[in-house]
């Protein structure tokens, strides 16, 4: 063919037509939908190894036995152990995404930590004039120093009690509450009166409550419909703030005496007073689970003769005999002088209840308070806190998690650290040990020994699902199962009765008046829950409906017709405490005259337990 | 200073008038365009769909303007399969409407889907039960036969027939207009039919799911009905609209009033049909999906209120289309063309929006749903191209032919 | 596009769903995500525009206090055997129904996003990426090797946890099987309930729960009548909720439900 310039087109066309008769063409085409499939920014999942590693969840007291599923060593899906004692296979929704809690955005990860340490060391000092090296220092005996802990009963615990108790005057400071000496044993119960206590609704061990359910009735009496009220076998719609007034009449009903004036402050008949209290002896055994604002209820479940049977005393497992001497003794916060405490160490590095601000701040001197927090979250006493330190958190720590308040049986379980924690947080218990002087870095070893030593009970691993007689392990191998995942419970459950104490609450409720016509009813959250969360957790409370979000307040129709307020429209909620901004969400299953907030720090700060309150629209 | 690109025999105003008159369809359309290019840079967040509310104006906007330009490939089955003779003075101006308006709502489903790129999946992996994959095949041929049917219009420009390959070839696709027109009636008949199709098979929304005739379900039927009937309606409004804003007489009454006959005959029989399909929808089909028809209408606004007025808007306009006397005074015959136009709009509303704003589970709530400004923004681009095209066209094209035998005394207009 | 037939059982999975035990813990709806790697919400998102393949409702009986009662109800996709409306609609076969498991799966490789599917489901168990995923810094370390990610724009729903079934089978490979050995493949839901509500199994095995549950006249499905043959049954000792798969039960209330 000769060379022209048409022949060479019409080889190129001859050519493209005959490509289109064999697969290439064709094949290429489909291949190219890969591009349109990976864009950048869609993130690859990490490749490598998988393994299951063991842990136990340090989210709450439950402690939930943990089963992770890692890829190259990093926990990609967590599930619970089936089969176990106390946790039953269960994990509840926090624990389910616990391996993400590292990455919640906003975590803290630096800290002020010289300075922190100079703070704690100077104020010891300050309250050891005998001690060497401390130049002309003045010791004002009022202005003490404490450690308020708001997860009391674990290893560090002991550690914050043995490092008080090295500082002349040193305060180790909890919540206090009926069980901080007391265990329930669910599974002896047949009738459950809970005031106000979220009993389905993460409380005590989820698994254990869920597996024990159908053996007991559970009346629940509360204001608002709450997830434990929707489902419980009964719900006493009672009036905000009438679970004392309930309980006195309940108490009074089991003496025969008359409950008139109860009923009308509950809101109830005097025969429905009655009726549990009836429900009470005839179905028992008993327990009576007092909400936040109504402890006095406690003292019912002596008088149904649940102490022993269904609320029993709590044990811990063994300590070190070198501990207990010299060591603060457990202060309840209430128990305080005001004014009367100079620096205050916060652990909020392990969640519990959140205590109001206010309720703390009336116990540090007037000028000038040293607070210092630990905590990975900026939400709650960090913005209250001189010095905040940042912590590790679930499942980057090595700690214990004290036993559940379902749990009559004594129980040592760590969670252990399945990834590195970052560079700049510290353990909190180590760190004020430290600055007073003293050495517990091995302090979790050492209870495990005085645990083996003690030789009791039996030990759980879960890698093998075997349960061995603690006699029957060697030390060594004791310390290295809790660190692979396992779980130490005692023996026998306990059968005293738990230590006689009188409960009251946190009082009356102020009246309702013209200018704050509402009352704040709180709820649990999932993304403004005063633990630490997965991002994930939007899921649960802002892509649907199945839990009040961050700043979200729900109100009747007519209440927010009444107040001037729309379904999604922006409002600020005042107390006579302060005031936040809240969003309003209109659900015609509030009751009327009620404001159901979604429980963060800074709402509980401006209402604790329950507060009188208005909302304006903006 | 373009007269040589005007067609001979009529006269168009200044340049500077022209220009005036684009300049806020320009703006529009650039705003429409910025409102479009935010929904594809951020994404389909930019609207106020939802998973509830999977389709919005857009889609129910596309349908409509599906519907109204029917009269493209209605008219051209009229004038070359028929051989109404009268339709020529009118049938370029379908034709670009009909372009306008299929361009329209391909470009803004382009918007509309998640992954415009992969656009090109219905071709190569169609699936041969569903109605959107006809809907995407035919739509797609009849808008190239619509650009083949626009290309004769721009090459008889003055200048452009100068050269001669231009004028051989506008010769030569002129001679399979009748292809053209045969290849695109029975393109629409199938697209519109399975526009409607795309509702009537959903069995899992009773109330837009229907029974079947053959393998379609009524709705298929009916839409063709409605679409080919208020085509010629929405030709009738826009010319008496064109004429109105260029002061100048265009067509001969007769053809606007014989368009106006055949919308009204085309109305009847849709008005016939849709009443049995309505009768037999809430008496049969809908009892036995478990449903109630009172579910339907139980919420507001909502109300029974909308099926009476999706009828009234046909109904009414049928009457005075058929009624020569009405039909022969402008003023009925524009506003009977109005509401037709406005029917079909409601049917279209209907079947897109209601149907989703409908619960299907016990526990649903009725749901609420207003378009976004940038929803909004990119249909009104749409309006803007398209008036910005006709009017270029208008300007140096023959779209109606009859304008230059009218055409007496012409004043300062576009 | 139907797959091909594969040798082996041909299970029909689904499952039983106890809504008495149900406490809308959400355990399982977050075990989902973690499983599939949905990402959190965007700041914008809504319950209307969130992603949840699996999505818990609370429902009444319509009255008021003393005599309402509420349950929890877990949604995820019904997988629909006869009639599969998204499986019909999809313009791109991008919607596949597995016939040895019975699955309905969605490729959202393969997905326009056109949303034809999310109007012709009842069930609405079907979610469209209405933004870019994003994971907050360091979090894309915990994404399931298992399961693709997507980006914006594609539809994606419950296939209950295709991937896990994958590993299963490769384990039965590896074990000379060649079936799935039974209680080897649990989606992430079932898995993490800890009331145990959720129960899955093979509906042509008669002792699986699920194929029980079919037999059991307190279970009931939803919405039956349309002919979509759901493959979830939901069970209830209480009259009023098993009508709430009836489509003309009385209407939901003015007022949004929760959920």
């Amino acid at each position: 063919m000769p060379d022209t310039r048409r022949n060479v087109l019409k080889f190129i066309g001859g050519a493209a037509a005959g490509a289109m008769f064999t697969p290439a063409p064709w094949r290429l085409i489909t291949d190219t939908a890969l591009w349109s499939e990976n864009w950048p920014g869609v993130p690859r999942p990490l490749r490598g190894e998988i393994s299951a590693r063991y842990t136990n969840c340090s989210i709450c007291p439950a402690g939930c036995a943990v089963r992770a599923r890692c890829v190259g060593g990093q926990p990609v899906s967590l599930a619970g152990v089936a089969g176990h004692p106390l946790s039953r296979g269960g994990l509840c929704a926090f624990g389910v995404a616990g391996h993400q809690l590292p990455y919640c955005p906003g975590r803290l990860t630096e800290g002020l930590v010289e300075a922190a340490a100079g703070a704690i060391a100077r104020a010891a000092a300050n309250c050891n004039p005998d001690a060497a090296g401390t130049p002309a220092a003045v010791c004002y005996p009022a202005e003490r120093v404490a450690v308020l802990d708001l997860r009391p009963g674990r290893t560090a615990s002991w550690t914050y009690r043995r490092a008080m108790g090295a500082v002349k005057g040193g305060l180790y400071l909890t919540a206090g509450g009926p069980f901080s000496g007391a265990a329930v044993d669910l599974a002896k119960a047949r009738t459950v009166l809970s005031l106000g206590a979220p009993v389905l609704d993460g409380w005590g061990t989820p698994g254990n409550v869920l597996a024990e359910r159908a053996h007991f009735r559970l009346i629940q009496a509360e204001a608002i419909e709450s997830r434990t009220a929707s489902l419980a076998d009964q719900w006493l719609r009672i009036r905000p703030g009438s679970a004392p007034a309930l309980a006195s009449g309940i108490a009074g009903a089991l003496k025969k005496a008359p409950v008139a004036d109860m009923a009308e402050a509950t809101g109830l008949t005097e025969q429905q007073i009655n009726d549990v209290a009836a429900e009470l002896t005839q179905h028992g055994p008993a327990l009576v689970l007092p909400g936040d604002d109504c402890l006095e209820a406690w003292a019912i479940n002596e008088q149904v003769g649940g102490f022993g049977v269904t609320v029993v005393a709590r044990t811990e497992p063994p300590v070190p005999e070198a501990w207990t001497k010299g060591c603060a003794p457990v202060t309840p916060l209430a128990s305080v002088a005001d004014g009367s405490i100079r620096t205050l160490i916060i652990d909020e590095s392990a969640s519990g209840d959140y205590i109001p601000w206010g309720g703390i701040r009336r116990k540090l001197v007037a000028d000038n308070p040293v607070v210092i927090a630990f905590t990975s979250s900026p939400a709650g006493y960090a913005r209250h806190s001189l010095f905040v330190l940042p912590t590790a958190v679930y499942p980057e720590t090595l700690e214990d998690i004290p036993g559940a308040i379902d749990s009559p049986r004594a129980a040592f379980r760590m969670a252990v650290p399945l990834v590195a924690a970052p560079a700049g947080v510290v353990n909190s218990s180590e760190f004020v040990a430290k600055a007073v002087g003293l050495d517990a870095a091995t302090a979790l070893r050492e209870r495990a020994d005085a645990i083996r030593k003690a030789a009791r009970g039996v030990l759980i691993t879960y890698a093998d699902g075997r349960s061995r007689p603690t006699a029957q392990v060697a030390p060594d191998d004791f310390w290295k199962a809790l660190n692979e995942g396992a779980c130490w419970i005692d023996t026998e459950a306990q059968r005293a009765a738990p230590p006689a104490a009188d409960w009251t609450g946190p009082g009356a409720r102020p009246a309702a008046s013209p200018r704050l016509p509402l009352v704040a009813v709180l709820t649990e959250s999932a993304t403004a829950a005063t633990a630490p969360a997965s991002p994930l957790m939007t899921k649960l409370d802002r892509e649907s409906n199945l839990r009040l979000g961050l700043r979200r307040a729900a109100l009747h129709p007519e209440t927010a017709r009444s107040c001037g307020a729309r379904d999604g429209g922006r409002a600020e909620l005042e107390t006579s405490l302060g005031k936040c901004r809240i969003e309003v969400v209109v659900d015609a299953s509030v009751p009327r005259g009620i404001l159901q907030v979604a429980a963060s720090p800074d709402v509980i700060d401006i209402c604790g337990a329950g507060a009188r309150c208005r909302v304006l629209p903006l | 200073m373009d007269k040589r690109f005007i067609p001979a025999g009529i006269s168009r105003c200044s340049v500077g008038k022209f220009l005036l008159w684009l300049a806020p369809w320009a703006a529009m359309l650039a705003f429409g365009l910025y409102s479009a290019g935010l929904c594809l840079v951020k994404g389909l967040n930019q609207t106020h769909m939802n998973n509830r509310f999977a389709f919005g104006l857009w889609i129910f906007l596309d349908l409509t303007v599906i519907a109204l330009g029917a009269g493209a490939f209605f008219t051209g089955f009229l004038l070359y399969i028929l051989k109404l003779k009268e339709l020529r003075a009118v049938i370029n101006s379908a034709v670009v409407i009909g372009l306008m308006c299929y361009g329209g709502a391909m470009a803004v489903l382009g918007v509309d889907v998640g992954q415009p790129l992969r656009a090109w999946f219905t071709f190569w992996y169609p699936n041969v039960h569903s109605m959107l994959t006809e809907v995407t095949f035919c739509i797609s041929c009849y808008l190239t036969v619509l650009l083949i049917e626009y290309v004769p219009i721009v090459l008889k420009n003055r200048k452009l027939r100068q050269i001669p390959s231009f004028l051989v070839f506008e010769h030569e696709l002129h001679k399979l207009v009748y292809v053209f027109a045969g290849v695109g009636t029975f393109l629409s008949f199938f697209h519109q039919g399975s526009l409607g199709g795309l509702y009537g098979v959903l069995r899992g929304r009773p109330f837009a799911f229907r029974e079947e005739l053959g393998i379609w379900p009524t709705t298929f039927f009916l839409f063709i009905l409605s679409a080919a009937a208020v085509g010629p309606s929405f030709i009738v409004l826009t010319t008496w609209l064109v004429e109105k804003i260029s002061r100048k007489r265009l067509v001969k009454p007769a053809v606007l009033q014989s368009l106006g006959r055949i919308s009204g005959m085309l109305l009847a029989a849709y008005l016939l049909l849709k009443l049995v399909d309505t009768l037999v929808w809430l008496n049969r089909t809908t009892p036995r999906s478990g449903f109630l028809p009172a579910q339907y209408y139980a919420w507001e606004p909502f109300g029974l209120w909308i099926l009476f007025a999706e009828l009234a808007f046909f109904l009414l306009p049928m009457v005075i289309l058929l009624w020569p006397k009405l039909r022969a005074r402008t003023g009925w015959l524009i506003s009977a063309a109005g509401m037709a136009c406005c029917g079909v709009a409601v049917n279209r509303f209907v079947l897109t929006i209601q149907t989703l704003a409908l619960p299907t589970l016990s526990f649903d709530r009725f749901l609420q749903y207003l378009p976004s400004w940038q929803e909004t923004g990119t249909f009104l681009a749409v309006l803007a191209a398209g008036v910005l095209v006709y009017s270029f066209s208008f300007r140096y094209f023959v779209v109606f032919p009859e304008e230059r035998e009218l055409g007496a005394a012409p004043s300062a207009a576009p | 596009m139907i797959s091909e037939k594969k040798p082996g059982k041909i299970c029909r999975y689904g499952m039983a769903i106890d809504i008495d035990k149900c406490t809308g813990c959400g355990a399982c709806m977050i075990a989902c995500a973690v499983e599939n790697n949905v990402p959190p919400g965007n700041p914008g998102a809504t319950d209307l525009t969130g992603i949840t393949w699996l999505r818990v409702f609370k429902v009444d009986n319509g009255e008021e206090y003393p005599r309402k009662e509420s349950v929890y109800f877990p949604m995820m996709c019904q997988q629909c055997g006869m009639e599969t409306p998204c499986y019909l609609v999809c313009p791109q076969q991008a919607v596949d129904v597995d016939p040895a498991t019975g699955i309905v799966f969605q490729m959202p490789e393969r997905c326009l996003g056109c949303r034809y599917c999310m109007a012709a489901c009842p069930y609405h168990s079907r979610y469209f990426n209405w933004w870019d995923p994003k994971w907050p810094a360091g979090m894309e370390k915990t994404l399931n090797p298992d399961v693709a990610p997507r980006m914006r724009g594609v539809v994606e729903k419950c296939n209950y946890c295709h991937g896990r079934w994958h590993a299963a089978r490769q384990r039965a490979a590896e074990a000379g099987l060649k079936d799935i050995i039974p209680g080897d493949y649990v989606p992430a839901c079932v898995e993490a309930c800890p009331a145990g509500a959720i129960q899955f199994g093979d509906l042509n095995d008669p002792a699986s729960a699920p194929a029980k549950a079919a037999g059991d006249p307190e279970s009931f499905r939803l919405l039956v009548s349309l002919g979509t043959e759901p493959k979830v049954y939901y069970h209830s000792k209480k009259e009023w909720a098993r009508r709430i798969g009836d489509p003309s039960r009385a209407p939901a209330p003015k007022e949004p439900s929760r959920g």
